[in-house]
């Protein structure tokens, strides 16, 4: 993607995150979130985020919200009916927008979220720690981001070998399909946490957890323009919010 | 003093039968390469927990038997301490690397043991030059090749500066030059007076061994092998 970013600490992009979550939860007002979606889509391209490649990864989660969008915009009926049958107003105006206003505001937490990926799992822990949260908690989220690709290598290599065997999964029909997933679900979940299970050996043996304390070799430290994002988001989504709540700016649309 | 001297060791998993291994007996020398051999499941990896106390630590069963390590019984000892004087390596890289960068990797245990910076600077240095890895220093471990995954996997137990080195048959899944890199690493740690454990089941990788020992029906025999007939005899029974 581009070629410049903005090389930062990961602690100023957590403030830069949930800021911007901040006000994605709390400010359910179309206007505001579009303009926090572009926001925050800017922002990830500056961080050097691969948003495409976000979107991709996150494929499956994104159908489950389109199903959300459609079943909110079904159930919350008011305002001008769009799609009527028989005079039973089945897709109204307000629904959409209900349904609109939650995908935009999960796609800021996504995309702001991709920020963080900027940052390697070890700097991700180092800046927990340097924020005063303890190291095992720290190290556990590090370790739960970790068993995810576990999980999906056990899963590639497993169809690998189902298709090494003559099998085509994309030709079989779905019932029969259906049936292959659920005959290798244990034995990738095993194979899945045997190999976190030699993992959690390989880091006894090199002393984890021997004392309360630990040192750091990688220390973090933040720059002039570290200073400048936290200050800037601070600011921005105090703005933000006295506009809306103090200011009534933007005004209801409906 | 022996790195590690086994007395009549029995050891039995909790669900099975009878005893994996049933009266070791071994005293493993000082500086110097032991090489123990033996079929596909007769408890070459069960032997190599016991040494380095993953079991019982870790896996539970039946023990029995007495292991000192550099004199001090093994039993009595915490991983964490146990881990100062032995480091394993295991057979798959991939469940020993689990850092974003080598350094990070290497870092982890001396970070751990609670060094200051400046020690675990040079540690990363020395392990990493005694590899031979120093250019992939900044490097995903993800992306290296098996032989050089498992080198940086030896140079992060290195950084714990152990006296006696375990290779649970960390030569088989990695191609013919990472053996070599491996085995002239090895050799090297023979000359800084480091005692080696070799687990293997290739009698190619068993020429720099000064010690073979066969385990068998859960015993350990010294043997002297000299080629490779010699070394199909032992696995026809
Ligand atoms: N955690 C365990 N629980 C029960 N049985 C085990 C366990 N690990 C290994 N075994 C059994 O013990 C035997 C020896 O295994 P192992 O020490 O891995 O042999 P080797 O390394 O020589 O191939 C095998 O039959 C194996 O099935
Ligand atoms: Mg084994």
């Amino acid at each position: 993607m581009s070629k410049f970013s903005i090389e930062a600490d990961i602690r100023s992009k957590l403030a830069v995150v949930l800021g911007f979550s901040t006000i994605a939860v709390f400010i359910q007002h179309i206007y505001v979130l579009s303009f926090i979606l572009i926001i925050s889509i800017a922002a990830a391209l500056l961080f050097g985020a691969n948003i495409l490649k976000a979107i991709k990864t996150t494929r499956n989660l994104w159908y489950l919200f389109f199903i959300i969008v459609i079943l909110q915009s079904i159930f919350s009926r008011s305002g001008q009916a769009l799609l009527a049958i028989n005079g039973f107003p089945l897709i109204t105006a307000g629904g959409v927008l209900k349904g609109g206003e939650f995908l935009m505001r999960v796609s800021v937490i996504v995309f702001s979220a991709t920020i963080i990926s900027t940052s390697n799992s070890r700097e991700v822990v180092q800046g927990l720690v340097q924020l005063k949260i303890p190291y095992d908690i720290a190290f556990m989220v590090s370790v739960a981001i970790r068993f995810l690709p576990l999980l999906r290598s056990e899963i590639k290599d497993t169809f690998t070998a189902i298709q090494l065997r003559g099998l085509d999964l994309k030709k079989i029909p779905l019932k029969r399909r259906i049936r292959v997933y659920l005959y290798i679900f244990n034995p990738v979940v095993a194979g899945a946490i045997r190999k976190a299970r030699g993992l959690s050996i390989a880091m006894e043996m090199r002393a984890f957890r021997a004392y309360r304390k630990r040192t750091s070799f990688l220390k973090l430290r933040l720059s002039a323009a570290d200073y400048f994002i936290m200050v800037f988001t601070l600011i921005f989504t105090s703005a933000v919010f006295v506009m809306f709540y103090y200011f009534n700016f933007p005004a209801g649309i409906i | 003093m022996h790195p590690i001297k086994i007395s009549d060791l029995r050891f039995k998993y909790e669900e099975a039968q009878k005893n994996i291994l049933d009266g070791i007996n071994l005293e493993l020398a000082a500086g110097k390469i032991t090489a123990i051999l033996g079929l596909s499941g007769c408890g070459k990896t069960t032997l190599c927990y016991c040494m380095c106390g993953i079991i019982p630590h870790i896996y539970h069963g039946h023990l029995d038997g007495e292991i000192l390590l550099f004199g001090n019984p093994l039993h009595k000892m915490e991983l964490s301490r146990i881990a100062r004087s032995i480091g394993i390596i295991f057979q798959d890289p991939d469940t020993q690397l689990f850092s974003p960068t080598v350094e990070d990797e290497i870092a982890f245990g001396p970070e751990n043991l609670c060094l200051d910076r400046e020690e675990i600077a040079q540690r990363i240095e020395i392990c990493l030059k005694l590899v031979n890895m120093e250019k992939h220093r900044f490097e995903h471990p993800e992306n290296l090749s098996g032989g050089e995954k498992q080198l940086i996997a030896i140079a992060s137990v290195l950084a714990m500066d152990p006296d006696l080195l375990i290779f649970d048959e960390s030569l088989a899944q990695i191609d013919a030059d990472g053996k070599e890199r491996v085995k002239n690493v090895m050799l090297q740690l023979k000359t800084l007076g480091k005692s080696v454990v070799l687990v293997e089941h290739d009698p190619d990788n068993l020429a720099i061994a000064d010690d073979i020992f066969f385990l068998k029906s859960g015993k350990l025999e010294a043997i002297n092998i000299t080629n490779k007939r010699e070394f199909d005899e032992l696995y026809k029974i």
